[in-house]
């Protein structure tokens, strides 16, 4: 196990670091970069923008530019945004707190609904239930979500007026209270992807479970049915959730992107875009080598789950 | 307070006289243009809040950095400039005790001394008192060549400043400069005993929680979703009258509008309300809703090295090919205004007497096959192997700017002209594509003046273009040595007579050469709630929040 | 002694149990059929109709549905949105296939690789699936996009990279499960090649999964072109796509809803119908479901 785990860990730095090189690469080959905002100003000329540039540090060779970034991360300097000068670390770290608390209301919500859907419709296998929750399943993974919080908006805030227009808090009032209300229709917008799967993967597990020969013994037994239910179905399905879970890590950073934009949610996938659309490049990276790291840390969990489950594969 | 007429100037000749200033007591009280009008209200505390919605967020606050647009309604809000321009155009003193000219000896005859007396009423705000060390340390570090500094055009030509006393300061200038004046309305002033003890100045903690002496404190940020500042009672001007504003971001346009109607927001910064929203925004109640003229104007801007461009014959086709009023009325509900130049209507210096455009495409047709490009095999008109055929860019992502170029394309077809749409995202759209004029043609909003001067070098000087080895964002690489002289000559002369007839025939010129088709000057669809009053619009700043000290809520 | 052999009837793939489960699965061949339909509507109505996609009229902006002969009203500029809709899915439809099946090549490739060789070798090739998972799509798409000019084979070619590392995990786990049964240590002790043991032996083995992960490939790939296109970096106008017609209706939400209803639903139902076909193919060749 520990020469796997050390494996792992080589593997992962060399990871990290061909995927910092490219994504360095990548960025700076992009045609534009962080002083294009100031292309269409009257008073700036040519030389300002030069001099800007050189002052930035951007008129270096490149793998000169990228070994002093490397060198200042190993030594725990993530570095300095172009737009605000202050650090990337603290800048990833208030939209990350932001991102969990929404998506982790909506993960909450997606399991805990999607849990009782998939085990029902797996139960009532083919009943109008199971139907009507597998064809609703499939529409909610099929929606644009960006498309749903548009129509979500629209219905809830400018015609019933039961909800903000966005944002996390109203600007002067800050409490609890005020915060759920703000994070009602997005959570539930993003959930709804969340729930689809999380009560397909349920259903599947359930019904795998429920084949199984432990249970036709249980029955026999006769324990019933809720209990065979609680201690068999859901404990089996729940190793393979965390696979599931673990996969799913990496899309923290993009996957409540589409609802940040729509609903005003100052998270992880609106500064990644307007870091982007502004070639603030030391954040660029930053959301990078956060970004692997997760993708690590995900497959870690996945692939040491399913190693524990699965005695026929080996941790090669 | 001032309305905008629809005519051509409202410069009157008092105006003029003005800025020539007869009397230093003219400028001296600078009155009702930073304040609200003495009669509306005796000095009560600063009350009530104003929330003004922004689609980007400002994120720099040292004002001499380079920033963008939205950052300028917090420099305005947090610091003092030493002078500043009015919504008609005429300069005020702010820190400043009167406007420097050739006739009360600020400027001496030959342009290159200038001396500035200052104010002796002005503190930071944390309590220490304002002084022309402070001045001369501004200047100074803009042209530190450690400091990712702003523009510093002008300020390069400052030499030997001199603090002759604490309210009073002088240098000498390298070369007449006129449109320095206009420059130092945008050049707020920094506290130098914050700032001197900064070892690297872009790094100071001083840009993250500014120290200014203007209307309003810096109190907090909240990156990534909004800032806010707090009412300066110490502040020697005629206000502040609100007690907090609050600067929120709202990237989506669709939902800043949306924050608009509902309320969440009080004042519509920068962009504004999208002209589709218009009809809809006037009707809307408890807002105000008003059209405001700006000085950016949009153009079909071309590339004069491409070689289907190259004939003045081909531009004047194109020309008469669009269909302005269309446009106009149809796109864009009759919110801009149709204009032949870069200069503003508003403007001093605009010529009303260009020709007026007509669309046309007959006439386009025939001049076209008089200057020997006749349609080939495919429908497109082709001469001596070059077809008439170009991409057209802008920035991806904006709905009308692509509905106009689909307009553009289906008409140009017409005429046997093909227009390809090739649009990027801003960042790599403005970048060296743009600045280093690797364009076909482009789409593009933009102003020419800074503050409301009228010197256009950096736009239309040869000496200007980018893709040339030259220092400014001439990218239609346009070179006319008339106009070239003339630019010249505007940036040395001082009185506004000589340089109004100087720009009227620079105007003439371009318009005559036509190195970008000029389509409309924008108007902001401006909104606020009913019950903010003081709020004057200047289109001469890049900001709705350029005196935000006057604005006061209705009790 | 002569060996008895059996002549059964030969089972042909259509009287195959995958197939008679798949057929016993009303959503899947509903799916089929909307497909089917959607397909045809695409290829014929443009033919169908009075007008032509590019058609712009200012005078017959916004129209709402069932104007004269404009079925599903006009856009900002006056074309006929029924026309612009059918064109649009022949440009999303197409490039959806051909972005999965782009996908699917490079993933499968990648996983049966990986899986079979495993070793350092394997572990290099999913430690490069990680890579590029490590990029957030948005990122390697804009990336793309700002380099590349945007047309239909470049949109095919930037989703079709952002998308073929989920098939490549897929294919790298079952063919690591299969590598270990006893008909592959049969082929390796008869002596067949490495490659003829992956391709011939393993791969069909595991098209299961395969065939499941290629049709919600295609479903993920119309939904990302939507994307691409509606944040404005995907097909470029005026040729229609489902993403571009969204990006130019959000705004019109309150005043003109069936710009941005009918586009939407058109992208629902073409991804449900692919959801619903890969469910059924899930259920159908699952071999698990022989015992009930």
């Amino acid at each position: 196990m520990s020469a796997f785990l050390l494996n792992r860990l080589i593997q992962s730095i060399v990871l990290l670091v061909i995927v910092s090189i490219i994504g360095f690469t990548v960025l700076n080959l992009m045609p534009g970069g962080p002083l294009a905002q100031f292309g269409l100003d009257p008073g700036m000329t040519q030389k300002d923008v030069e001099r800007l540039a050189t002052q930035l540090g951007l008129n270096r060779p490149l793998w000169i530019q990228y070994l002093d970034w490397a060198w200042r991360l190993m030594q725990g300097d993530w570095g300095h945004s172009f737009r605000d000068g202050s650090s990337v670390l603290a800048v990833i770290g208030r939209h990350l707190l932001a991102t969990l608390l929404l998506m982790g209301t909506s993960t909450a919500l997606a399991i805990a609904a999607g849990t009782w859907i998939g085990i029902r419709g797996a139960t009532h296998r083919y009943s109008l239930f199971d139907y009507c929750a597998t064809v609703g399943a499939m529409v909610a993974l099929s929606v644009p979500t960006f498309w749903f919080g548009l129509i979500g908006i629209y219905i809830f805030t400018l015609k019933l007026g039961w909800v903000p227009a966005g944002n996390m808090y109203t600007i002067g009032d800050g409490s609890v209270l005020d915060y759920l209300h703000h994070l009602i229709l997005p959570s539930l917008v993003l959930s709804l992807v969340h729930v689809a799967i999380w009560s397909r993967y349920m259903r599947t597990a359930t019904l795998d479970a429920l084949s199984q020969d432990f249970v036709k013994t249980a029955r026999a037994k006769g324990v019933s049915e809720r209990r065979i239910l609680l201690k068999h179905v859901i404990g089996n399905a729940l190793l393979p959730m965390i696979t599931l879970a673990g996969m799913q890590l990496p899309s923290i950073l993009t996957g409540a992107l589409v609802t940040e934009t729509v609903f005003t949610w100052p998270g992880m996938g609106r500064l990644f875009l307007d870091s982007l659309g502004y070639s603030d490049y030391p954040v660029v990276m930053g959301l990078l080598i956060f970004s692997a790291i997760l993708v690590v840390l995900g497959n870690l969990i996945a692939d040491i789950v399913i190693a524990t489950v699965d005695p026929r594969i080996r941790l090669a | 307070m001032t309305k905008h007429s629809a005519t051509t100037s409202n410069y009157s000749r008092r105006d003029a006289l003005r800025m020539v200033a007869i009397g230093g007591a003219v400028g001296i009280f600078a009155p009702n243009l930073l304040g609200k009008p003495a009669f509306a209200r005796a000095s009560t505390k600063p009350s009530g809040r104003v929330i003004v919605g922004l689609g980007q967020e400002p994120t720099v606050f040292n004002p001499l950095m380079a920033h963008i647009e939205v950052d300028d309604g917090v420099h305005f809000s947090v610091f003092d400039a030493l002078f500043r321009i009015d919504p008609q155009g005429v300069i005020q003193p702010n820190l400043a005790v009167e406007v420097p000219n050739q006739k009360n000896g600020g400027i001496s005859e030959d342009g290159l001394k200038w001396r500035i007396r200052l104010r002796d009423d002005v503190r930071w705000h944390d309590g220490k008192p304002f002084s022309a060390e402070d001045v001369k340390f501004t200047l100074e570090l803009i042209m530190n060549p450690n400091f990712r500094s702003w523009r510093t055009a002008g300020h390069a030509l400052v030499r030997d400043i001199t603090v002759v006393s604490p309210t009073e300061i002088s240098w000498r200038m390298e070369e007449a400069f006129a449109p320095y004046l206009s420059f130092l309305t945008e050049t707020f002033i920094v506290p130098k005993h914050i700032l001197e003890k900064e070892a690297n100045p872009n790094n100071a903690a001083f840009n993250q929680a500014p120290v200014g002496t203007g209307a309003f404190k810096w109190e907090k940020r909240v990156p990534g979703d909004h800032l806010e500042l707090v009412a300066n009672t110490e502040y020697f001007g005629d206000g502040p009258h609100i007690e907090r504003l609050v600067f929120k971001y709202i990237p989506d346009l669709t939902v800043l509008y949306t924050q608009f109607k509902s309320g969440d927001i009080d004042l519509v910064g920068q962009p504004y309300i999208t002209p589709d929203h218009y009809g809809e925004a006037k009707t809307l109640p408890n807002r105000v809703v008003t059209l405001l003229p700006r000085t950016s104007f949009e153009s079909f801007y071309l590339n004069l090295e491409r070689p289907q461009f190259k004939e003045l014959a081909i531009r004047e086709a194109l020309y008469a090919a669009i269909d302005k009023e269309a446009i106009i009325q149809g796109l864009y509900y009759g919110v801009p205004t149709p204009t032949e130049t870069f200069m503003p209507r508003q403007s001093f210096f605009f010529n009303a007497n260009l020709p007026l455009h007509k669309f046309d495409l007959n006439r386009a047709a025939k001049i076209l096959d008089q200057a020997g490009w006749a349609k080939g095999a495919d429908g497109i008109r082709a001469k001596n192997g070059v077809r008439l055929s170009f991409a057209n860019s802008t920035t991806s992502g904006d709905p009308l700017r692509e509905q106009l170029q689909q307009f553009l394309q289906q008409t140009f077809a017409q005429l046997g002209v093909e227009m390809k749409i090739s649009n990027l995202p801003a960042a790599v759209m403005w970048g060296e594509f743009w600045m280093q004029s690797q364009f076909d043609s482009v789409i593009v909003g933009s102003s020419y003046l800074i503050g409301a001067d009228p010197d256009v070098t950096n736009r239309l000087h040869s000496r200007s273009i980018g893709a040339k080895g030259g220092r400014g964002s001439n990218n239609a690489q346009y070179a006319n040595p008339e106009v070239d002289a003339l630019l010249d000559k505007g940036a040395r002369t001082f009185d506004p007579e000589a340089r109004r007839a100087i720009y009227a025939r620079v105007q003439e010129l371009v318009r005559r050469d036509l190195p970008f088709l000029p389509l409309y000057q924008s108007n902001s669809v401006e909104g606020l709630k009913k019950g903010i009053n003081g709020f004057v619009p200047n289109g001469n700043t890049r900001t709705e929040s350029w005196n935000a000290l006057a604005w006061y809520w209705a009790s | 002694m002569t060996a008895i052999v059996a002549h059964a009837a030969p089972i042909r793939w259509w009287n195959s149990r995958a197939v008679n489960r798949f057929m016993r699965h009303h959503l899947a061949l509903l799916g089929i059929a909307m497909i089917t339909l959607l397909v045809v509507a695409c290829a014929i109505g443009p033919y169908a109709l009075p007008y032509d996609s590019l058609q712009i009229d200012l005078r017959a902006r916004f129209a709402p549905p069932l104007t004269g002969q404009h079925y599903f009203g006009t856009d900002p500029l006056g074309r006929d949105l029924a026309v612009r809709l059918l064109m649009a899915g022949r440009v999303s439809l197409a490039v959806g296939f051909s972005a999965m099946l782009l996908s699917t090549l490079i993933g499968t490739l990648i996983g049966v690789t990986a899986g079979y060789r495993g070793g350092w070798v394997g572990a290099a090739l999913m430690r490069t699936v990680d890579g590029f998972l490590s990029y957030p799509s948005i990122f390697l798409v804009l990336a793309l996009a700002a380099t590349l000019r945007p047309s239909p084979v470049m949109i095919t070619v930037i989703i079709a990279v952002t998308s073929w590392m989920e098939t490549a995990r897929i294919v790298e786990a079952e063919v690591r499960s299969l590598r270990e049964r006893e008909f592959v240590q049969a082929a390796r002790m008869v002596g067949l090649s490495r490659a003829h043991i992956m391709f011939r032996e393993i791969l069909p083995n595991a098209m299961g999964p395969i065939i499941v992960a290629a049709s919600l490939a295609v479903a993920r790939a119309i939904l990302l072109e939507a994307y691409i296109s509606f944040l404005g970096y995907g097909i470029q106008p005026p040729l229609p796509s489902w993403g571009n017609m969204l990006n130019g209706a959000q705004q019109y939400l309150a005043s003109a809803p069936w710009l941005a209803i009918i586009p939407g639903a058109a992208i629902t139902i073409a991804v449900t119908s692919f959801n619903f076909i890969g469910d059924g193919l899930r259920d159908a060749l699952d071999v698990r479901n022989d015992h009930i």
